[in-house]
């Protein structure tokens, strides 16, 4: 390691980073704490005294829970057909090589970096005074679809980037059909890339608040009623389902990481079983 | 009867133009329609065109033969991802530069006449230079924030995680499962008048300090300059800090122990080898994170006061509130712009190559 | 180990090319969905449903042992009810249902509750159907006062849902002494702990009183411009901390803000639990507004909705609306009935005001269309989005 750096030196780095996460932290902290609140009045921001009511009730508020169902909803279909679209803009740019791929890379680069602000009021204005769609369910699902599909795209690109194609040639040697192939193949050694980027692409719908904003006509999401809620009232409920959906992840991302590493020790002991892990 | 076999054996063999140019073709039809850029009879053409295009290349994959089918494979599966980017991505984009040169036939009208209005950006320019002015500011300094905390945090995460590493990583990451709104709702609670971080910089004495140095204003924190950086530097912190993580990380340990034999000092191997090795990383999460930041306005809103909002309020205010649609889209636009020359430019700086 | 044979490959290719293609199905599937999305709101079973939407807070929930409203209407005439709290702010909400009524579409909601202003451009534009009066018999209990209001000349379209007035709410604990008069929210003392609402006639028209402009006879910009100017100045000075909604309770709670601009009733509830907070009608006098029910356009359930509108005008009724929500009231006999309820209340001044209060309460003018959109226009570059 480094030698020459004081023990102080690295102490204080490391308190540094202590403070970053004591800062990454203090919201949250505050978020779930209030969870427990027993608020007097409208908004629940002064602790009052100690309470699991909210968390006994966690769907007490109705128009709460049914944007939350909403959001769920938007989330999964959106989720489904991105998914779908950005793994095969994946598959096609890491399997073949082929004319106009370094125009693609870049076009698929450009929702990111893009303002969310600028997605969401042009898409508005795509819109605006046309007869075919209306403004909601629809609209918000185009909308999160579009930004989804380059996030899958890059993502699944990425964690396919060492496959090893010629695994298919040599399953296909052995006399198995291009679907079984596919099916037994190339899908479950890709599925993990499409399913991380479809947990995030997930994570990104339920989460949207600008670009559904300006897209969302009369449909109320679970960000759009807590901006709502944000300048009438906001009740503990706000605060028990924000951190049931926290815990709720943190399960998905440990079981995920858990599962992921075993995934691929077992990938690594088979790869080198049968010495296929040539490349890398 | 041979000179159509040879025609199409060239077909055949040029398939991938004819998958990418059918592509393209069709990704114009399809931004054509969407913006409604033609009328009448011109649409049946376009459509019709669509058709054929759509129809051509499957007729190309089935007849062509295996090279053709082989060729046009990865635009097949590009398809259907470029066209929903085509039809909801390049059509807005299109859509927003005419609506911003349009005026509305009347206020409350969701149609206008598309007539060159410039006045929409002189507008722009006057009425709002100064949210301009603040969003690239507000952006800039939370970039910097964003570096000067997530490059430490990562650093540790990286060379001294050990065994906790991705533990770490996780914690990192967890406190934006919650909802971006809540969390920035709660920092206005944190940062209130009468809240603990008040309290206690006054009791410590710090709050003289931070005022003289304009962090505070009159005792306050919250609906200060320095609330919606704060709050723009916390929300965006992810942004900057995986990135950072992931270039750090794939830096070899015996690399920097090797460096910390040859170099005189550690302050010096880091300066000549990790540093050096982590730069795409800042890159990349510098895009990431001033970006999102420059068009945000939520942190604005909520931690803000009436002489701090940022482009995206205006944005917002005069689209959804005002249903000014020209002049919303002409800020809207200007932002795209400036902040797609701003990557240009930066990208001629640091190169393209980490960028995706 | 053998290399592929050429038509090996061949299948190969050819269906990962035929998995591009079903890729392309994905693209039909949200036409699919929209086709599906339009027809769940039907009523099934032949009894009727109603959907309104109106401002949060504003009805008596079913708690505490209460059975609130919406439920005492759903027992009493089957009608089935879902009651949202969509609509939080004037302008946002008519952005969000232009692109539908503009187009001739109907929205989701039965029922909306703009405010008088509001009720008046939406009538204007001809986005609203009549009331079938036929259907509301109890429409009769209506004020004298909001009998052809001017939003609406003929009567025929808005009937009002709770009528409140706008002053100053201030937290005695901040402010350190009582405060009277719209003066005290431009005192430098307060720099920076004043907050003004984002509807811009109570925070104009309350401004407008205090220099002695009277914000019923407005006409044109030019009218109340010194209204426009004393703002401006303010918050270039950053006395203003925020331009709320019905957050500025939140705020002056936690102390946030010294004195704002508030409505009566939000004030009257919060004072229940925190005895520092209090409200004013200043002395330069304060403004009244009221929140309308009106139906949109292609409304589907106009008789489910009537229905509705007549039960919450039984005074009954409206009084146990009026003791939660603590506004006031539209409809005749609702004080007997509340004193019935809770006597205290019923004598409220700020829930039925006196003649001598009324005699200083003043409503906004009904602007012409270009001059509200001027009005917008310059309040919207003072509160600074």
């Amino acid at each position: 390691m480094m030698r020459k750096r004081t023990k102080y030196g690295r102490y204080a780095l490391n308190v540094f980073a202590g403070f970053g996460l004591v800062y990454l932290f203090a919201p949250i902290f505050f978020i779930v704490a209030f969870s427990f609140n027993k608020p007097k009045g409208n908004f629940n921001i002064a602790w009052q005294s100690f309470t699991f009511d909210n968390w006994l009730h966690p769907f007490a508020e109705e128009s709460l829970t049914r944007a939350l169902w909403k959001s769920i909803e938007i989330a999964a279909v959106s989720t489904l057909i991105s998914t779908i679209l950005g793994s095969l803009i994946a598959v096609a740019l890491s399997r073949y090589k082929f004319r106009g791929s370094g125009g693609i890379n870049l076009f698929l680069v450009l929702p990111l970096t893009t303002p969310e602000i600028v997605l969401g009021s042009s898409l508005a204005t795509l819109f605006l005074g046309q007869n075919f769609i209306d403004f909601g369910m629809t609209t918000i699902i185009i909308a999160h679809v579009m930004f989804q599909v380059s996030f899958v795209a890059l993502t699944v690109r990425a964690r396919i980037r060492g496959f090893d194609w010629t695994l298919e040639q040599a399953a296909q040697d052995l006399g198995a059909t291009p679907l079984r192939t596919f099916m037994k193949v190339t899908f479950p050694l890709i599925l993990p890339g499409i399913l991380a980027a479809g947990l995030l692409a997930f994570a990104l719908s339920i989460d949207d608040f600008i670009i559904t904003f300006f897209n969302s006509g009369p449909v109320q999401t679970f960000p759009l009623q807590i901006y709502g809620a944000s300048r009438v009232r906001i009740p503990p409920q706000i605060n028990v389902l924000a951190s049931m959906i926290l815990f709720l992840s943190v399960a998905i991302l440990m079981t995920g990481t858990i599962a992921g590493m075993r995934k691929s020790a077992e990938k690594q002991a088979t790869a080198k079983k049968f010495k296929l892990l040539h490349r890398k | 009867m041979t000179a159509m076999v040879v025609r199409q054996n060239r077909i055949a063999r040029n398939a991938d133009r004819v998958g990418l140019g059918a592509m393209i073709v069709a990704s114009i039809c399809l931004v054509v329609l969407g913006t409604r850029l033609v009328s009448g009879p011109m649409v049946s053409v376009i459509v019709l065109t669509l058709i054929l295009d759509l129809v051509g290349v499957l007729v190309l994959a089935t007849r062509g033969g295996p090279e053709a089918r082989r060729l046009l494979a990865p635009y097949g599966l590009l398809k259907p991802g470029m066209l929903w980017l085509a039809l909801f991505f390049l059509a807005p984009v299109w859509s927003l530069i005419r609506i911003s040169l349009s005026t509305k036939e009347s206020r409350f009208s969701v149609n206008y006449d598309f007539n060159w209005a410039f006045q929409n950006y002189t507008k722009a320019f006057s009425d709002f230079g100064s949210q301009f002015q603040r969003a690239f500011l507000y952006a800039a300094i939370a970039t910097v924030l964003t570096i000067a905390i997530g490059y430490p945090l990562a650093y540790v995460i990286a060379f001294r995680g050990g065994k906790y590493k991705n533990i770490l990583l996780g914690l990192v990451v967890i406190p934006f499962f919650t909802s971006y709104l809540i969390r920035t709702i709660a920092w206005s609670t944190i940062l209130a008048d009468r809240g603990f971080v008040v309290r206690a910089m006054n009791a410590v004495g710090l709050g003289n300090v931070f005022e003289w140095l304009n962090i505070m204003e009159n005792g306050k924190l919250l609906n200060t300059p320095t609330a919606v950086i704060g709050g723009l530097t916390y929300n965006f912190l992810p942004f900057m800090l995986l990135p950072i993580y992931v270039s750090l990380e794939k830096i070899d340990v015996n690399l920097v122990n090797a460096a910390g034999d040859l170099y005189s000092s550690a302050t010096r191997a880091f300066r000549k080898v990790v540093l050096p090795l982590s730069i795409p990383g800042v890159f990349a999460g510098t895009l990431l994170t001033f970006i999102p930041a420059a068009g945000d306005f939520v942190n604005a809103q909520f931690l803000g006061n009436p002489n701090t909002t940022m482009i995206g309020n205006s944005i917002q205010d005069q689209f959804l509130k005002q249903n000014n649609y020209p002049v919303a889209s002409a800020m809207a636009a200007v932002l795209m712009v400036s902040i797609a020359t701003l990557v240009l430019m930066y990208t001629r700086i640091f190169g393209t190559e980490d960028l995706a | 180990m053998s290399t592929p044979t050429p038509n090996n490959q061949m299948t190969r290719r050819q269906f990962l090319a035929r998995t591009g293609a079903l890729g392309a199905l994905g693209l039909s599937l949200p036409a699919i969905l929209a086709a599906c999305g339009g027809s769940d709101s039907s009523s099934d079973g032949g009894s009727e449903s109603l959907f309104f939407d109106n401002w949060p807070l504003y009805i008596d929930p079913t708690a505490d042992g209460l059975t609130g409203t919406v439920d005492r209407f759903m027992a009493a005439t089957g009608v089935s009810m879902t009651y949202g709290e969509g609509y939080n702010d004037n302008n946002e909400y008519f952005a969000k249902i232009q692109p539908l009524l503009g187009a001739g579409k109907p929205i989701e909601a039965d029922i909306i509750a703009p405010t008088f202003w509001m009720a008046g451009r939406l009538i204007n534009l001809g986005w609203t159907e009549k009331l079938p009066k036929d259907l509301i018999p109890n429409f009769s209990n209506i004020e004298d006062v909001y009998v052809n209001p001017t939003w609406d000349p003929t009567g025929e379209y808005s009937m009002p849902w709770q009528a409140g007035t706008a002053g100053i709410a201030y937290n005695i604990d901040v402010t350190g002494r009582e405060i009277k008069s719209v003066a005290d929210l431009f005192d430098p003392e307060f720099k920076g702990k004043i907050g003004m609402l984002t509807e811009m006639r109570d925070t104009i028209g309350l401004i407008c009183m205090s220099l002695g402009i009277d914000p019923s006879k407005i006409t044109s910009f030019e009218d109340a411009a010194p209204a426009f100017e004393k703002l401006a100045q303010a918050k270039n000075d950053g006395q203003i901390r925020a331009f709320t909604g019905n957050d500025y309770t939140d705020d002056l709670v936690s102390g946030n803000f010294a004195a704002c601009v508030g409505w009566s009733g939000d004030v009257l509830q919060l004072g229940k639990d925190s005895p520092n907070v209090r409200f004013v009608i200043p002395e330069e006098g304060g403004t009244s507004w009221c929140d309308t029910m009106i139906l949109p356009k292609g409304v589907p359930n106009a008789s489910a909705a009537a229905k509705f509108m007549n039960f919450c005008y039984d005074p009954v009724q409206a009084a146990q609306i009026t003791q939660y929500v603590q506004y006031l009231s539209p409809v005749k006999g609702v004080r007997d009935e509340l004193a019935k309820l809770d006597p205290e209340l019923a004598e409220n001044p700020l829930l039925f005001p006196d003649d001598a209060t009324n005699a200083r309460l003043r409503s906004f003018a009904t602007l012409s269309e270009d001059v509200e959109a001027k009005f917008d226009e310059e309040f919207s570059a003072i509160t600074g989005a």
